[in-house]
């Protein structure tokens, strides 16, 4: 179940979502339930290939858990609990791997690029820190849902989220920090901007933290712009 | 320089991203690296990759959000500065691999709606009365994946010689100055890493150690 959690997101689409991801990662563990009785086994499937969605490191959770309940619950129970922890696996993992683990691993490479590291150093360091985190939470999420079963809310409810999610937070904030002068230097693009310009990208900076995600559109814009005016200026010469 | 390897990497980048085993491979700053080693040039790939993963942090991939895919097309961008031979012309032609990836992942966004709506019909089924039997979920569910690794080769594959091809022809062109274009790339980058500071939570609670960042950085570019 666990190799099979990694393609869980194979068939993701809009109807569905992970649905049928989920049902083709669980099949192991509903062969072993299901064993010699292969109508029920069907049953079993079809009802897992209904709507489900969750954050993909997080889905072992849930697949454990509904391994457990096969065995030992209702179809309705089943169906309940899987209903309550689709919004909370899917939010958990958002917050502390897509806005959290991932984000704070991009940043330490991108330092390590703008400190002037070889290409693989930066390249090998981002994957081996990004993904020992992430298998250690996909195997964590199995052992937690095969463990807790139907008690899987109580153990993050009580589990140290909020100080993790904190923790990357903060660090985010201090890479990304320790990242302005770099970048603002030039060093980073193997050149020496002028120390005045240090000025403009403190104002960007403001820009970006003020407007957040929105400023993307504008700024790729300004950058077509930019290099139109490139041109422009070549067609004149 | 092997066309079939550069097929299967973009197939690779394609299915990371989402379909398995979203291990990173497909982050802008790893898959444009990749795509310019692959085609001789490492560094160039480096460099598009750095600007643009710069512009992919804010994107997150909450829920059914749709939003542009910037793994395959950092690829493409790096594999085009790679392979478009531009490298005398510097900065600009970073400039125009930025710029075309960005549109490009517009178009690669484009192509996930595509493979998912044909999930759809794979998996989901046109009614609620759809059954699949075992060997037919798994079977179809596979070819899910070898479609989303199809679209990922044609995606990069056709990018990056599209994105050579107008690199090569354009670069020249381009009539500014190296600094006003590192100036330009680098504050869209500052303004991006601004824009990441949301994602962390409330600006004014992470004051602290973004100032304290701030000044290991002054003192980083001081030392060295």
């Amino acid at each position: 179940m666990l190799l099979r959690s990694f393609a869980v997101q194979g068939s993701w689409n809009y109807r569905t979502l992970i649905g049928a991801g989920f049902a083709f990662a669980l099949l192991p563990a509903l062969r072993v339930i299901y064993r010699d009785r292969p109508d029920e086994l069907q049953a079993a499937l079809q009802r897992h290939l209904s709507i489900f969605n969750s954050h993909p490191y997080l889905v072992p959770m849930a697949l454990g858990a509904v391994a457990v309940l096969e065995q030992t619950e209702s179809p309705e129970v089943i169906d309940r609990f899987k209903s309550a922890v689709r919004g909370s696996l899917g939010s958990l993992g958002d917050r502390l791997v897509w806005a959290g683990w991932r984000p704070v691993c991009v940043l330490m490479a991108l330092l390590l690029v703008a400190l002037g590291s070889r290409w693989l150093t930066s390249i090998v360091f981002f994957l081996l820190v990004y993904n020992t985190g992430h298998v250690l939470l996909r195997v964590y999420a199995l052992r937690a849902g095969t463990r807790y079963g139907k008690q899987l809310g109580e153990h993050l409810r009580s589990a140290p989220v909020e100080r993790v999610q904190r923790n990357l937070q903060r660090s985010g904030a201090f890479l990304i920090g320790i990242l302005i002068p770099l970048l603002a230097s030039g060093r980073s693009l193997r050149v020496e901007l002028p120390l005045w310009w240090f000025a403009i990208a403190l104002l960007a900076v403001v820009v970006g933290a003020r407007f957040g995600a929105a400023v993307r559109l504008p700024l790729v814009f300004a950058l077509t712009l930019f290099t139109l005016v490139g041109f422009a200026l070549e067609v004149i010469r | 320089m092997n066309w079939f390897v550069y097929l299967l990497f973009g197939g690779v980048v394609g299915l990371d991203a989402t379909s398995f085993p979203q291990a990173m491979l497909s982050r802008p700053l790893v898959a444009a690296t990749l795509a310019g080693l692959l085609l001789g040039n490492a560094e160039a790939g480096l460099y598009a990759g750095l600007v643009l993963e710069l512009f992919s942090l804010v994107i997150l991939p909450f829920g059914a959000a749709r939003y542009p895919e910037t793994g395959t097309a950092a690829a493409a961008a790096g594999g085009a500065l790679a392979l478009s031979g531009t490298a005398s012309h510097g900065l600009a032609a970073l400039l125009l691999a930025v710029v075309f990836g960005l549109a490009w992942e517009q178009v690669t966004g484009l192509t996930v709606v595509a493979a998912r709506r044909v999930n759809e019909r794979l998996v989901a089924g046109s009614d609620t009365e759809s059954v699949l039997d075992i060997d037919q979920l798994e079977r179809r569910h596979l070819l899910a994946i070898w479609i989303d690794f199809f679209r990922g080769a044609v995606i990069v594959s056709a990018g990056t010689v599209l994105g050579g091809l107008l690199l090569h022809a354009l670069a020249p062109l381009i009539g500014l100055q190296q600094l006003l274009i590192a100036g330009a790339l680098l504050t869209g980058g500052c303004a991006m890493l601004g824009a990441t500071l949301p994602i962390f939570g409330n600006v004014r609670d992470n004051g602290i150690p973004l100032a304290l960042g701030l000044v290991c950085g002054l003192l980083l570019i001081l030392l060295r």
